[in-house]
């Protein structure tokens, strides 16, 4: 992110009232609307947004092999598998191919932090505009 | 990069593979690995090792897995996100390598409430694909947390796959992740919907996917319909073909109708283009697994290019790549 962002972000965590504000203002956001669960390292905009740490098992990287045929949760059988749902969303709204995304595994010290203020910080990845992933994105092989 | 894995060295020369698959036993027993290698020694390739399936407490795969070596079988460690985090599992990693274990499967790992500790918690400190990820960087000298590793391991390393499941195109860019995380091998889910099964490699192939990793195709032998039916009707993401309920429902010896389908099934999948091997899953049948590769034509195994003593390989001792990845002929008996 920008130096501007960084300043703001900084200047937000300097001063843990005005902190509070601003997790209190997303969670506003972030709880009614995509059930956030608080990771503090937001993947929504490549999930068309919808959170997908509310798998069970959290995986952040596509379903896992218990998917009902009716799209249903293997855990919970009355839910739908998140990651059925990310499917829908995606198809519906073109954003298929964010899903190829590889997703780092989740740092926990972020937990219960602002995801707004820690991409600002630029401490984890920004969000992703538009419908397609950038090419450094794509890029996630491993060279053996 | 060549790993030290008999697995791997017959991959990689063109032969068909052939993989079991055994439970650790439920209690102090080594003994019980060391008998059930019988059955798996010289008639299979490599042998899985399941850690806690279905969330039952049962040996750790790490130490049976170093039992199934004493046992002269060459073990596929599995390994699971619910029960370590990320320290755990590099420790275990560098103890199992060290012991000589050269395969892992990496798994995301059955959810608690399916087995015999239904309230232990959930650790999922990484997803499977992140796993193989970690796996792959420690291959490569590193770490999770990037920090530089002195004698680092040199895993042969797998990932599941489900063709059965939904959503269908999220198991093609699941699979696709997988790859690009640092998969060497794919194991699928038992195939008793052989429709599905094709459309799902048709679409891998499409991917060019099958030139990239090797896919085992996974068979299970079963006893009694009774099993089927509950895997049908109890196993989410599994997929069973009515045509195999109705068949063990009207057969006199549903055992020997069970090993039949099996056989069949086996036989079918080697002609199935993009297939490297099978991986046989005889939930607790593991005696059967003998009789079923033998019947399928797949005996006598290509012998193991070092037999005794794994650990002491040299990249000098290696043999040069044989031959590219998949460059072994096959009919092509799924266009029709």
């Amino acid at each position: 992110m920008s130096k501007l962002t960084e300043g703001v972000a900084g200047f937000c965590e300097k001063h843990s009232t005005l902190y509070k504000c601003v997790l209190l203002a997303e969670n506003a956001v972030k709880k009614p609307v995509f059930r956030c669960q608080n990771c503090g390292q937001c993947v929504l905009s490549y999930n068309a947004f919808t959170c997908c740490m509310r798998c069970p098992k959290q995986i952040r990287n596509g379903p896992c092999g218990g998917t009902r045929p009716d799209g249903h949760c293997e855990v919970y059988p009355e839910r739908h598998c998140i990651w059925w749902l990310i499917n829908e969303r995606a198809k519906k709204l073109g954003r298929q191919q964010k899903l190829k995304k590889y997703h780092i595994p989740v740092d926990r010290r972020f937990e219960d932090t602002s995801a707004w203020l820690n991409m600002m910080a630029g401490k984890i990845e920004g969000w992703s505009w538009g419908k397609d992933l950038k090419e450094e994105e794509k890029e996630t092989t491993v060279k053996h | 990069m060549t790993t030290e894995s008999n697995l791997e060295s017959l991959l990689r020369e063109g032969h068909f593979v052939v993989c079991g698959e055994m439970s650790p036993p439920q209690g102090a027993d080594k003994d019980a690995i060391l008998r059930k290698s019988d059955y798996f020694r010289n008639t299979v390739d490599a042998v899985n090792l399941t850690d806690n399936q279905t969330a039952i407490a049962r040996m750790s795969s790490v130490m049976s897995s170093v039992f199934a070596l004493e046992g002269g079988v060459e073990p596929i460690m599995q390994m699971t996100c619910r029960d370590r985090n990320r320290l755990a599992q590099q420790s275990d990693i560098l103890g199992a390598y060290s012991a000589g274990v050269r395969n892992i499967l990496c798994l995301t790992g059955d959810y608690m409430s399916f087995g015999n500790h239904p309230g232990a918690k959930g650790v999922f400190d990484l997803d499977s694909v992140q796993l193989i990820r970690m796996v792959s960087d420690m291959n490569a000298g590193r770490f999770q947390c990037g920090e530089e590793m002195k004698a680092p391991p040199r895993m042969f390393i797998g990932g599941a796959a489900n063709p059965f499941a939904e959503p269908f195109a999220m198991r093609i860019m699941r699979l696709g992740k997988k790859i690009a995380a640092g998969a060497h091998f794919i194991q699928t889910q038992p195939v008793f919907d052989f429709p599905r099964f094709e459309r799902w490699i048709k679409a891998v192939r499409d991917e060019g996917y099958d030139e990239q990793v090797y896919i085992l195709a996974g068979v299970m032998p079963v006893k009694s319909a009774k099993a089927l039916i509950y895997m049908k009707e109890s196993v989410p993401g599994m997929s069973v073909a009515d045509e195999y309920i109705k068949r063990m429902e009207s057969a006199t010896d549903p055992k020997e109708e069970g090993m039949a389908i099996c056989v069949e099934t086996m036989k079918r999948l080697r002609e199935v283009e993009g297939i490297k091997g099978i991986h046989i899953m005889p939930v607790m049948w593991e005696s059967i697994t003998p009789r079923l590769v033998e019947e399928a034509g797949l005996l006598p195994r290509p012998k193991p290019r070092m037999q005794d003593n794994l650990t002491s390989i040299s990249d000098a001792e290696l043999p040069p790549e044989v031959k590219k990845a998949g460059a072994a002929p096959k009919a092509s008996g799924v266009e029709a």
